[in-house]
């Protein structure tokens, strides 16, 4: 019983590599308990990205085996599902039949409970007046949420989020992250977060893990709520304690550009 | 809404849809104004260049004669039956050939070899092949546009942003849901435009095939009149493709327009 909440996605020595090139070349070892919000913190290229497709069944491992709850992980399915930074929704669907889309291959769920769930997740990311709207009408920020509340509609799990608001304003970016981590609570979901923004990855994660340049390999493993707590709010942003531990990442990450 | 003239003259500047039309009219009819004043002058010699007045006349004839309505008909009739096969045809080949490599590797070569061959040069082969009827025509028309049609349906396919398919992938899509409910739906605003412009080129084929080879449609009318150098009626047939050609284009861009709304973004 333990074991399996503990032990809830498990990467099993995992490598990748594209060809000749190796992506991941030391076997990665990580073991995500449920409801932890991981972020993958790396400079671009690292292979991060590759690891969390992988997780998500979008990519394959050259060796070792990725597990969620015991289970390996083999094709994509809802269980896991994507939020891309960029085409993370459909344009020629609106905002409502977005979200609904999560749900269209779930056969086992009533057409009543489908409504009922697209409304509660449009609720959820604050869109309900947008309902009928498509997305290139709205904020770039609106169709993030967009995608969020599509994933968490179609029952997915964990969240493999790439870089989702890379292409935000700071303001907008900001904002974006207090709701993410407030879902995230009230949902009760894992995430697997990819960025290279250290203060994105701090305010966000539960846990970091800090990658060094490609071939991928981790370099800390630093537990962000043992030392900031679980609550994120934007006056969390202007503490000494949080300011303190993004100096800290940002000098490890320094260093280690020194180094290489 | 009006617009002050230096934002519409402005590099890559703003027009507005009334003053889009309200410019291309005005054009038109001063390119024809010009043409007209140098016939009056006598420096365009009318067996050669009639004027646009003549041309307007000698249509206006014709009409009553019954040539244009009917053979009009019969043209579009032919352009309609040939493309909808190709359309048919090219659009399951294209989907497939994005889809599956090897599909894509088997018929790749063939498709880009046949279509570079001149649509012109296979008319012997094709009355050879299929007589002087209907056939021959509708077979020209297929040969000028499916290929090429073929390898634009792949693009389109291939265009589609490959986030789109993994969304679908991890909400649990099998293939062909993908091919349906995303690949198709996303590509299809850049196809329909694909399929307009392809349409213009049939009017080229349906053309020749129909002097080689035909009794009726317009391009028999305008061969016929330049049989007997009425160089005014040759004029008037081809003013006439002209005009459905410009007709069924702005047609489908309206369509277009409304179909894909929601493309327009605000900002």
């Amino acid at each position: 019983m333990n074991v399996r909440t503990t032990e809830y996605l498990v990467f099993d020595g995992v490598t990748k590599r594209f060809g000749g090139l190796p992506v991941v070349d030391t076997p990665f070892h990580l073991t995500v308990p449920r409801n932890q919000f991981v972020v993958f913190l790396g400079p671009s290229g690292c292979g991060k990205t590759t690891l969390m497709r992988m997780s998500g069944g979008l990519d394959t491992p050259s060796s070792g085996e990725i597990r969620l709850e015991g289970e390996p992980v083999g094709k994509p399915d809802q269980r896991r599902g994507m939020v891309f930074q960029s085409y993370s929704s459909f344009p020629w669907l609106t905002v409502s039949q977005n979200v609904a889309f999560g749900m269209r291959y779930r056969p086992d769920l009533s057409k009543h409970e489908k409504h009922r769930r697209a409304d509660h997740y449009l609720r959820l990311v604050g869109l309900q007046e947008f309902a009928d709207t498509y997305p290139n009408r709205i904020s770039g920020g609106m169709r993030q949420r967009v995608a969020i509340a599509r994933t968490l509609a179609a029952g997915s799990e964990v969240l493999l989020m790439d870089e989702p608001f890379g292409a935000l304003d700071a303001q907008r970016r900001e904002q974006l992250q207090v709701e993410l981590r407030r879902i995230q609570s009230e949902e009760s979901r894992t995430v697997i977060f990819v960025t290279h923004d250290v203060e994105e990855a701090v305010f966000l994660a539960d846990r970091i893990i800090m990658f060094s340049r490609r071939p991928a390999r981790i370099i800390e493993d630093i537990d962000v709520t043992a030392q900031l707590g679980a609550a994120r709010t934007l006056a969390l942003r202007d503490s000494e304690t949080f300011f303190r531990m993004k100096t800290r990442i940002i000098q490890t990450v320094r260093e280690m550009e020194v180094n290489t | 809404m009006k617009r002050p003239l230096p934002e519409a003259f402005a590099f890559r500047g703003s027009i507005s849809r009334r003053a889009n039309v309200l410019v291309g009219l005005g054009a038109s009819f001063a390119v024809l104004l010009i043409w007209q004043i140098s016939s009056w002058k006598g420096w365009l010699d009318p067996a050669f260049l009639p004027s646009p007045v003549e041309i307007a006349q000698s249509l206006w004839t014709m009409v009553l004669e019954g040539q244009i309505v009917g053979n009009a008909l019969v043209s579009i009739g032919r352009i309609l039956a040939a493309f909808a096969l190709s359309a048919v045809m090219a659009i399951p080949i294209g989907l497939l050939m994005s889809s599956y490599r090897p599909v894509n590797a088997a018929l790749e070569p063939m498709v880009d070899f046949i279509r570079y061959l001149p649509t012109p040069a296979l008319v012997p082969i094709s009355i050879i092949w299929f007589g002087v009827g209907e056939e021959t025509k509708i077979f020209l028309l297929w040969l000028g546009t499916f290929f090429q049609l073929v390898l634009l349906v792949v693009d389109d396919a291939n265009r589609v942003p490959n986030e789109y398919i993994e969304i679908a992938r991890t909400l649990g899509a099998r293939p062909f849901q993908i091919l349906l409910d995303i690949a198709w739906r996303a590509m299809l605003p850049n196809l329909v435009d694909n399929l307009r412009i392809t349409l213009g080129w049939c009017w080229t084929y349906l053309i020749i095939a129909e002097i080689v080879a035909s009794d009726s449609g317009l391009g028999f009318v305008i061969w016929n009149a330049r049989r007997y150098m009425q160089t005014d009626r040759v004029m008037a047939g081809v003013f006439v493709i002209g005009l459905i050609g410009l007709a069924s284009d702005q047609l489908i861009r309206a369509l277009h327009r409304r179909v894909f709304g929601y493309l327009k973004s605000t900002d």
